[in-house]
């Protein structure tokens, strides 16, 4: 597909502090001397990239980009300079107990307006059991610090359906994240993955049922306390969801800048260098995926359902040529049947029970799809 | 070498008495295969074998030995099936053989099956060489084991060889009785050709290859032969023996064991049982074949991957070249597909099919759960055989069933007596007697409902047993019983390949058994999915199992794309392993789940 319109940036920062004992993605524990191998890098990579005049938003993410000392995030975010001339969104995330002053200077010069924090719980025992650093005392100091220099759009990261959480760990966890009137919340069951420390301790998220009694109770609280669902795990004041990823639900063209970033361009998908030290030597390698058209079909939809309107109809009508009941005709009827899907002109939606069931109704259509 | 130095025999024993522990310790003191060379247990080919630890398939070996006497004797040593199911595979290998060396484990006594294979080979006029095994065990009892073959099978046990097989103690006093006392083969090797086809076995390059006995003549490459039962005539290109290796020979001479090809594509023309014969000067008269046996247990066997038909098809013509015990004939179901009905001996000749197929064909099965014959007199007098409950008239048409009955004969110790009588009241079994063998030690007869037996009668004597008991049985005829056809109705849809036919006492606590398995095997899917047992229309049992909750990513962003893809795919996969039956998607196993009901769900 020439002419693609890329509307965001992701840039990955791989550094962390301390290692989450859910996450398993490209990350070390920071080094200056790598920080700095690993900027110069990110220079290059920067140089050769066509700047996108259509850019919307900017998400610096990892990793966790705060671990980085003053003197490398501000050459980062000069870097970034050019790019960030018209964006409506520049997003950065951050772990509350990296918060400092000279980092709310910094974040306030370079127009970063939208902040993502991680607290995932308030409970010391689920803190501990996750490796996490930040508590109550480090989210709240946060916050404040981060408005004292101007920065009210703040986003925290909660997790459910961890070992052995009660609801009231939860309760309290959102109690207390909604209690810092942050504009955007993002909640997510526990997923056990493979190459984390958890998968590699054997830890067992919660069953079924009760992971399904908290994402319920999730959906209601977060609703009586004003904030809407618009995608699976992430609320917002209305208003304030986020750009960025919501451009990434809606399959948009997206550009990834460093060695974990993944990016889309029209017809094929790429990523960078496989470990760091690869990408050090060679920040220019990419290695592509190409995409078929039916892959891209579904994976529009696979995207798209994830958003609590829907996929845009005229979206996929506008990029395939096809509306999206003459490519799933049979999935689309039977899934309706269920009363997991829904038709409107303008959307193909799921129900409340099909959004609680995305995957299963998914895997119909990949079916029907047959990649 | 002449006839009079050639020894033909087998070993008999009951599983884990020691036969081939003997068998390879008789190879390596035959110096037929180094101690070097030596795989634990050479005879048990199949990967299959070994595993379990059992014989299935019949092989044959030649040994040279020297004697005491200083003369050097041909030994063709074939190898028998311990398990009650392979009593066809047995009889076969006894027609080869002038005599038997039957082993008695000395801590454990004569068992049912021993029992069985003994008096199969009186029958066929073989020499019997007692040997009481495993004397060297702390709990070796070799003094009542002998006192038990002369109570209960009359063989004289006075110079019965006490050795281990293990470390090789006095197995040179076999060697020596099997010079002594076997007859050697006394065919007229100036007479016509006659061999007897005891096993075949299809080999891709060289066509079938097919075990003979030669009973009178020989035979040599380039010899026109003839099938006389199905009259094919091929020329031989290759004969030989195995050592076990194969060892190419110009001629079998008369008394010999061994093996020929001659290009044979079509595996309908041997025939195990079938006499070889000169096509140029052919014999008058066939050799008598065995008793042939008539499967006792029928399953339906479906490719999971429908394509896969005439694979499955293929591989039962193969898995019959050299079990002719096994029956098929194409079925279809609803839920299934294309399939077969295929008949076994028993449950272990059933599993072990199944894994042959699975293994050394690569297919991938679904098994449906073994049923047996049952006559069904319908109300205008006419009876039908119904080998497969899906198959079963409306019961308004249905006068009465008559089901098999077996005569199970139970060997077991003092202790487990009690629990033994148990189970088999609650087989429905019927007491009709016990014979004290010696102190402590007992046979129990009863007669038995065939299909309680087939459902998991084995499993349940061994644990009742910790191990001490053994079960023989034979078919003794049917009889009139208060049979019903139960179906299992998933999404208020009859799912034919799970319906069984039971007794209607029984049929309630099947019916919640069932019904409850099914909810733990299938997987909860976007609605809920009743499970209903059900007689004639009327539900007897009920569970449900409950839709899906919650089944979504957490998390989906631009770096998850192509992660999130592989494992909805990856899930996809997995569905394709199940059977979609209506609305509703089945795992494999579910099938056979009528079969395998915990304890606390029977009682």
């Amino acid at each position: 597909m020439s002419g693609s319109n890329p509307v965001s940036l992701y840039v990955h920062v791989p550094f962390c502090r301390s290692i989450c004992h859910y996450c398993d993605f490209r990350r070390q524990i920071y080094r200056r001397e790598t920080a700095q191998a690993w900027l110069d890098a990110l220079e290059a990579e920067l140089k050769e990239t066509p700047r996108a005049e259509s850019l919307e938003t900017i998400y610096i993410g990892g990793g966790t980009p705060s671990a980085l000392e003053e003197e490398e995030l501000a050459r980062l975010f000069s870097l970034l300079s050019p790019w960030a001339e018209h964006v409506k969104e520049y997003t950065m995330e951050i772990n509350p107990e990296t918060m400092r002053r000279p980092l709310g200077k910094l974040l306030r010069d370079y127009g970063i307006n939208r902040i993502s924090a991680g607290l995932q719980s308030v409970s010391p025992r689920l803190l501990k059991l996750t490796n996490r650093k930040a508590g109550k005392n480090e989210t709240e100091a946060m916050a404040k610090m981060l408005r004292e220099y101007g920065i009210d759009n703040l986003s925290l990261d909660l997790m459910y359906s961890m070992p052995d959480e009660t609801i009231d760990d939860l309760s309290e966890s959102i109690d207390f994240a909604v209690s810092l009137s942050p504009a955007h919340l993002s909640l997510y069951s526990l997923t056990i993955e493979e190459n984390s420390v958890f998968g590699k301790q054997g830890v067992k998220a919660q069953e079924e049922d009760i992971e399904a009694d908290r994402y319920e109770y999730i959906v209601r609280r977060l609703q009586e306390l004003g904030y809407q669902q618009y995608e699976i795990s992430n609320f917002a004041h209305p208003g304030k969801e986020s750009i960025h990823n919501v451009n990434v639900w809606n399959y948009h063209d997206f550009i990834g800048i460093g060695y974990g970033a993944h990016g889309k361009d029209g017809d094929h998908r790429y990523t960078h260098a496989d470990s760091l030290r690869a990408y050090l030597s060679d920040p220019l390698y990419r290695k592509v995926t190409p995409l078929t058209r039916e892959e891209r079909m579904f994976e529009s939809l696979m995207m798209g359902m994830r958003l609590k309107c829907g996929m845009d109809r005229h979206l996929f009508q506008e990029r395939f040529g096809k509306d999206v009941t003459e490519v799933y005709p049979r999935t689309i009827e039977k899934e309706r049947k269920l009363g997991m899907i829904a038709l409107s002109d303008d959307y193909l939606f799921c129900s409340d029970r099909g959004y609680f069931l995305l995957n299963s109704v998914l895997e119909e259509f990949l079916e029907e799809a047959d990649l | 070498m002449d006839q009079s130095h050639i020894r033909n025999f087998c070993i008999i024993a009951h599983i884990d008495h020691g036969k081939s522990t003997l068998a390879d310790r008789i190879l390596e003191m035959t110096e037929t295969v180094s101690e070097r060379d030596m795989k634990s247990q050479l005879l048990d080919e199949m990967d299959l074998e070994r595993e379990r630890g059992i014989t299935i398939k019949l092989n044959a070996v030649q040994l040279k030995y020297k004697a005491d006497d200083g003369q050097e004797y041909l030994f063709n040593l074939i190898d028998t099936p311990g398990h009650v199911d392979f009593t066809y595979e047995v009889s076969r290998s006894l027609a080869a053989c002038e005599g038997a060396v039957l082993v008695v484990d000395s801590t454990q006594g004569v068992q049912a099956q021993t029992l069985a294979n003994t008096y199969l080979a009186l029958d066929n006029d073989l020499e019997i060489i007692p040997v009481i095994n495993k004397v060297d065990m702390v709990n070796a009892m070799p003094e009542e084991a002998k006192k038990e073959i002369e109570n209960i099978i009359g063989l004289d046990c006075s110079e019965a060889p006490l050795i281990s097989a293990r470390t090789g103690l006095n197995v040179k006093e076999v060697l020596e009785q099997i010079v002594h006392k076997i007859p050697c083969p006394k065919g007229d090797p100036d007479a016509p050709l006659q061999a007897l086809v005891f096993d075949s076995f299809y080999d891709s390059y060289r066509g079938v290859i097919a075990l003979v006995r030669i009973r009178q003549g020989s035979l040599s490459v380039g010899d026109k032969i003839r099938f006389m039962a199905t009259d094919a005539e091929y020329e031989v290109t290759e004969a030989g023996i195995r050592n076990p290796r194969e060892v190419p020979l110009k001629t079998l001479q008369c008394g010999d064991v061994g093996w020929f090809a001659a290009s044979i594509k079509s595996i309908q023309d041997v025939r195990v049982g079938d006499t070889v014969t000169s096509a140029k000067n052919p014999a008058k008269e066939p050799l008598e074949g065995y008793r042939k046996l008539n499967p006792m247990v029928y399953c339906g066997l479906y490719p999971s991957d429908a394509a896969k038909y005439e694979d499955l098809h293929e591989a039962l013509d193969k898995l019959k070249l050299n079990d002719a015990s096994l029956q098929y004939e194409p079925e279809t179901s609803q839920a299934l597909g294309f399939g077969f009905r295929c008949g076994f001996l028993g449950l272990l000749h059933m599993d072990v099919i199944q894994e042959r197929l699975e293994r050394e064909y690569d297919l991938d099965l679904i098994c449906t759960a073994p049923s047996v014959i049952y006559h069904v007199y319908l109300t205008d007098g006419t009876m039908l055989e119904i080998d497969n409950p899906a198959k079963m008239p409306d019961a308004s048409r249905i006068d009465h069933i008559e089901e098999p009955y077996v005569k199970a004969e139970i060997m077991t110790s003092d202790p487990y007596i009690g629990a033994v009588m148990e189970l088999c009241a609650n087989k429905r079994g019927i007491y009709s007697g016990m014979e004290v063998i010696d102190t402590g030690r007992n046979m129990l007869v009863y007669e038995i409902p065939l299909s309680e037996i087939i459902y998991d009668f084995f499993d349940r004597l061994k644990s009742c047993s910790k191990g001490y008991a053994s079960l023989d049985y034979e078919l003794i005829g049917y009889r009139k019983e208060d049979l019903v056809r139960m179906d299992i109705l998933l999404n208020g849809e009859p799912v034919d390949a799970l319906s069984v036919i039971i007794h209607r006492s029984e049929a309630y606590q099947r019916g919640s058994g069932i019904t409850i398995r099914l909810k733990e095997l299938i997987p909860r899917q976007q609605f809920e999915i009743p499970v209903q047992a059900a007689i004639g229309g009327k539900v007897i049992a009920r569970t449900n199992i409950k839709s899906l909750r919650k089944n979504v990513l957490a998390k989906c962003y631009g770096g998850d794309i192509s992660r999130k893809r592989k494992l909805l795919e990856k899930q996809k996969e997995g569905k394709k392993r199940m059977k979609a039956v209506g609305s509703v998607v089945i795992p494999q196993e579910a099938f056979m789940s009528v079969l395998s009901l915990d304890d606390n769900e029977r009682k």
